[in-house]
Parts: structure tokens; sequence; C-alpha cells
């Protein structure tokens, strides 16, 4: 199938045959191996954090932020998982590398990944949507030990999904990683995916609960999980001088206003799920880079469409949404809010007799 | 409201975030702002409305669903006949249902920024919910001062409620957040991820070739990272307090009663994925019938390949003899024991099941029982 009529019909929210998603998956495996870990782009960019299976609200990133290929996007990882629409979301982005592969990067995310998809949606999605085998999962999943780690923007401008790695000083470091697997549970690989920024200063007026608590180090900590990372201020500026950067960006944590600035813009957080698994009511952002040191952040809100396609996916509807909408939508003049509505969606509304 | 409504709204905001610095806001948009606000109060109030002959068939609709018991017809020729129901609706925003005269909370909540704070009363008792968005950053900064030293849950609904109140006796029950956090250990839980002994080890073999620069293995801060909390809800007011008995059991024969319930919410007070090595998460029910009311508030667990842990706290209310049962039950279990009980069944993805705290709970043995009794 032509790549136009895939996204055709990718906007329009429809499915792809099996046969089609393994030919695309094959194609941009061939075009992602000749990438390097490091992704070299320049301005005007516009950055995307998580998205999450949250198709219509990748839509509305589009709507916000220009359609593809005429914005330059890139995008954080963390495109499956805990939404409803993972396989749509991660459909349309394969076709859109394909089709304009200088104009769209898409890096690896934590959730691109075999072990995480299993327990967070992605694998439970790709299997009910495709008659009940994991074959377009492995297709899937086998893409995503291809996609790039981290991007440059500028020269300036580092770009990752979670953050920095105690294995990692210079990016040429992150350039002979072998990426080309599951992620690890340790190392740099998965590090850069998984690790988030903790800021320590300002937080020392703390109430007696506080007990042992030697003062917060701004370099590499353990949590208390028992793996994985976090980093301090100073780390981070010890990576920017040694690589003649000046900022951060990465995704990977949820913040209710659709960015963070942490380490007084050292590190900037960028989030692009709206009202994150349909009950956070948090805003997001995508960042419009226009140079190295002019940036602007994007905020909005959940796409409308949302709301009615999560509540009839909720009364087990998930395949039928578009008659759904008809039903409330095209039905002269369907106000959410009229009696009839209320009348129907009292019924379907979710009421338990728990005990 | 219709699409095109909606789409205006979309389109209005997108053009107010591509920045029209030093325009003002578009009268339009506020204009329409208050219309929309307007017409939601008015919609979700239908007697307050006329109705049309169109709308006279969705009347019964719902009646099918709903048990027929205990619901009056209220519609528009009996609006005189005094209603049988003796609860009352608080909240204006959120009146009773004109076809089963359940407390209408809508499903999809407007995107103006209606607040919802949905309340019932029945003879002396109110019990009142309010779900808001996740804590913004300035919240967040506060709540870190409040709770030094935690390292904060993903997803706080720290501005969210449940509260059940004795109005003669000022006494007042509530589960929120900010609370069900203190409760969560200062102190190391002992409890590693699957990987973590791996991970360590891996480490320190990367120190000693020096491999690894800068880093200490300590742990950066001890805190309950499994947010594991023995919360029961806060006693907001009056000198009333429980009494253990914990030979009082919950009358399941009352509850288990399709009673109609006339007040229903469901919502989270803090959600954690550990960083995906599972999930944590404090999760608050409340159905309310004309006799009683039961409260589940329940904090659930999964460690990935390590363990489950459920604890409930039930809330039971008999209204007409003024008595509140709290019951609080611990549930744990590891990890294979609880996905051994899954052979068969889901094969082709028994990871789902795991995610169903209400199948889990079944699984797991109790380890412990506490119940309490509050007599007025």
């Amino acid at each position: 199938m032509e790549l136009d009529r895939c996204l055709e019909r990718l906007y329009a929210g429809e499915l792809l045959p099996e046969a089609t998603i393994r030919a695309l998956c094959f194609k941009l495996k061939e075009k992602l191996v000749r990438e390097s870990n490091v992704v070299h782009i320049s301005t005007p960019v516009t950055v995307v954090g998580d998205i999450h299976g949250q198709f219509h609200d990748l839509l509305e990133i589009f709507h916000i932020g220009g359609a593809a290929p005429d914005t330059n996007y890139l995008f954080l990882g963390d495109y499956v998982d805990r939404g409803l629409y993972s396989v749509e979301t991660w459909t349309l982005l394969m076709v859109l590398k394909l089709r304009w592969p200088s104009r769209i990067q898409l890096l690896r995310g934590n959730h691109e990944s075999r072990q995480i998809t299993q327990s967070y949606g992605f694998y439970t999605e790709c299997v009910n949507k495709y008659g009940g085998s994991s074959d377009v999962w492995r297709q899937f999943t086998d893409v995503f030990d291809y996609l790039a780690l981290c991007c440059v923007v500028d020269d300036e401008l580092f770009c990752v999904h979670g953050g920095l790695s105690p294995n990692v000083q210079t990016v040429d470091q992150i350039r002979v990683i072998d990426r080309f697997r599951e992620i690890p549970h340790d190392g740099a690989m998965a590090d850069l995916v998984w690790s988030d920024p903790e800021e320590t200063g300002g937080q020392d007026a703390r109430d007696g609960r506080n007990t042992g608590l030697e003062s917060s180090s701004p370099h590499f900590q353990v949590s208390p999980r028992g793996a994985g990372y976090t980093f301090g201020r100073s780390v981070v500026e010890k990576f920017l001088q040694l690589n003649g950067m000046s900022k951060i960006y990465r995704a990977h944590q949820l913040c209710n206003e659709g960015y963070q600035v942490y380490f007084g813009g050292l590190v900037t957080t960028v989030w692009s799920a709206p009202n994150y698994c349909y009950r956070c009511g948090n805003k997001a952002s995508i960042l419009e880079l226009y140079d190295k040191d002019n940036g602007y952040f994007n905020v909005f809100e959940e796409a409308p469409e949302n709301k009615l396609l999560h509540h009839a996916s909720t009364s087990g509807q998930i395949t039928n949404n578009n008659a759904f909408l008809n039903e409330f939508f095209d039905e002269r003049g369907g106000d959410v809010f009229s009696d009839e509505y209320q009348a129907a969606s009292a019924s379907r509304r979710h009421v338990e007799y728990f005990l | 409201m219709h699409l095109a409504q909606l789409q205006l709204i979309s389109r209005l905001k997108k053009m107010d975030s591509k920045r029209t610095e030093g325009h003002g806001i578009n009268t339009i948009q506020i204009n329409k702002a208050r219309e929309i606000h307007a017409q939601t109060v008015r919609a979700r109030n239908p007697r307050a409305q006329p109705r049309s002959e169109l709308h006279a068939p969705a009347r019964n609709a719902p009646a099918r669903n709903a048990p027929a018991r205990n619901a009056p017809a209220r519609n528009t020729p009996a609006l005189s006949a005094p209603a049988p129901n003796r609860h009352i609706c608080n909240n204006p925003n959120n009146p009773a249902c004109a076809h089963c005269s359940a407390v209408i909370i809508p499903a999809p909540k407007a995107t103006l920024p209606l607040e919802d704070t949905p309340s019932i009363s029945i003879e002396d008792w109110t019990i009142t919910t309010r779900k808001k968005p996740i804590l913004n950053s300035k919240e967040l900064d506060e709540w870190d001062r409040i709770l030094g030293g935690l390292t904060m849950p993903e997803m706080i609904f720290g501005n969210s409620f449940v509260k059940i109140e004795n109005r003669k006796h000022g006494w007042c029950l509530e589960f929120n957040a900010l609370d069900a956090l203190k409760a969560v250990k200062m102190e190391d839980s002992g409890i590693r991820v699957s990987y973590a002994n791996k991970w360590i080890k891996s480490k320190q073999a990367q120190q000693k070739s020096s491999e690894l620069a800068d880093s200490s293995l300590q742990i950066g801060q001890h805190y309950d990272w499994t947010y594991t909390t023995k919360y029961k809800g806060t006693i907001k007011n009056g000198t009333h307090n429980f009494t253990h008995d914990n030979s009082a059991t919950l009358p399941l024969d009352k509850l288990s009663r399709p009673d109609p319930i006339l007040f229903y919410d469901d919502m989270i007070l803090f959600e954690d994925e550990l960083a995906d090595n599972g999930i944590s998460v404090v999760n608050v029910k409340i159905r309310v019938m004309n006799e009683r009311a039961l409260l589940l508030s329940r904090f659930f667990l999964r460690v990935d390949g390590v363990l489950f842990r459920v604890y409930d706290t039930r809330v039971y209310v008999e209204f007409d003899e003024n008595r509140v049962l709290r019951e609080y039950k611990e549930h744990e279990a590891d990890y294979k024991y609880v996905l051994s009980k899954n052979l068969g069944g889901h094969s082709r993805d028994p990871k789902a099941i795991l995610r169903d705290s209400n199948w889990v709970a079944q699984q797991l043995p109790m380890v412990r029982r506490e119940c309490e009794v509050l007599q007025f």
C-alpha cells in the first residue's frame, strides 16, 4: 500500500492490515538501522514528549503545531501503553517517519520495550485489535529496537527521553552503545530512557518528619527502589560543559502544566499527553524551538473527542467509536448536557454494587 | 453542546495558545463561555426545563436499567405530588435525575471550569465528593514542604476528597490524598524491585574496574517507595471516636441487595507506577442508598515479580440507626503465588488480570483485620 494511502486511512482512525504493518516495519527498520544512536538536526523543530496511545491528542498536536511535513517534529518517545490507541498512534508515527524521514525524528522511550508493553497495555491492545495474535506486537517491538537514543539540536540542545547516566560523560560514549536490542535493566542505555532529575535546592525547610537525611547530593543517586538513578544539578552542569551544550530537553515525567523546568532551565521536561490516562486533568505542551536560544511552549488541553471516545470504550464499544460519535453528534444538535444525553449516559454511567 | 461549539472552543483555545499577547480576551469567547455555562447548569436540572413532546420517549429509557422500586415517576404530571424520597441534593449543579432520582454526576465533565462538588443528604447524614485534576507544581512544592523527604507519587489528586458527615453531631470522616501520604513511612521498606540485586552487583563490578565515575551506590533518600499506606480516613471534626470491636461484621445481606444507588462516585487519591515496576494506587469508591452508605478505600500495590498488597478500609453507615462501622483488612502475598492462581484462562495475556485489583484481592490471603464501631 502506498504511504499516502496509509496516511489517509490512519488520519481517519482506521487500522492498517497486518500485511501492510509487516511491510512498514520492515521498511522502517531498513531506514533506522542507518541512523546513528545520536541524531543531529537543526532548528526550527517542534519537540513532543510522551503520547502514550492518546491518538486524538496526537492529531490535536498536528493541528496545533502544524501538519507534517510543514513542521519538523522530534518525538521523545513513549508512544504506546496506557492510552487506548497505541496501535493507531505508533502506526501513524511509523508511516510519517517513512514518508518524511528527515522531517520526523523518533527517539526511544522506556515504553518502547517488550517487557514494559506487556504490563502496560500495548500488548493487550495489539492482541485485541489484530485477531488475538501477538504477531503484530512482535513486529512493532522489533522496530523499537532500532529507534535512536537521543538527539542533538543545533549542536547545543541535548534531547533524550529520560536523562543522564553515570556511564555517559560525553555524547561520543552514547554513539558506541549497541542499541539494537531490548532495553536492558542496567547501563547507559537504560539510564538514558529511565533516569529522572532530582532537584534538591530550596527544600531545606523540611520538618521533623525527616529523619537522618544527609544533605541531598547533587550527583547521581540510586533510587530507593534498588535500581535506577536520579541526577542532580552538578551532573547536568558537568555534562553540558564537557559537551559544549546549553540545555537538556527530556520527557518521561507527568507534570500538571505540561512542562516542568529544573535547575534554573538547564533541564526541562516536555509532556504531551493531556488529561493523562483520561483522568489526570493535566495540561500538555509541545516545545517549538525557533533557534537554539528561542523556544515557546505551546500548552494545550485534551482533544474534545477524547471524552466521548473514552466514554464509549469504557462501555465496551472499543471498535465502535464512530457509531458512538454519530449517535450523539450527528443527531440534530446532539447536546452533551441535554436531558436526552444525560438520561442515556445515566444508564451507561459506571455504577458498581461493590462490597 | 454542539460539535460546532466544541470545535469553536478548541479553535479559540488554539488561537489563545498561539500567543495573542496584548489583545486581551476575545469577547466572543466570554459570551460563548457564559452561554455554555448556563446551558450546562440548565441541562443538568431537567425539571427546570420545559419538555417537548420529542423528549418523552427518552424518559422511560433508563427505567429499564434502574430497579423499579423506589424510583418515583417524577415527570411533569407528578411534579406537584410530594417526593417519596427523603434525600436532598445539596449542590444545585448536581440535581437529582428526573428518572431515577440519583444525583447527577455527569460522565463527560465540562471542559469549562465548572466545579463539581456533588453532595447528598439523608436525615442527619451528608456525603460530599470532589474530583479535581492532579496537583500543579506550586501545590507540589507546598506538599513537598509538608511531607518533607518523600518523593511524591507521579499522580496526586490532592484536591479531591470523599466526606461523610453527621451534621447533628458535628462529626466528619474524610478521605484525602494528603493524609493518605502522611501515613507513608519515611524509612526503608525493605522491598526492592525484582532486578535490584543484579543491578547493584553489576554497578559494583563497574566501580571496581573504575568504569563508573562520580556515583555513590548509596540510596539517595529513604522513604517507602511503594507508598504503602494504612490510611483509614481522617476524622476531621467531633469528639466522637470509634471503639474497637473486632467481632463486628458488615451486614453483607443488606449490602448485596440491589437497592437503587442514589449517589455514586469513584476516585483515585494518588497513583504511581513505580517507574514501571508495577503500581501503587489508593482508590476510593462510595455508594449511597436510601437506608445506608458504603465506602471502600483501597490501597493496591503490585511490584512486578515481587509481591501484591491490598489494604481495604470499608466504612458502612446505617442512616436510621446512626451507626458507623469501619473495617480494615490487609491482604498480602508474593507475586508468584498470585500468578500461579491464574493458570489457564487468560493464557494469551496472563498479566492482564494482575491489573484487576478485585481479582487480586480475592486471591490474596488476609493477614490482618480490624473493626471499629461508632454509635451516635
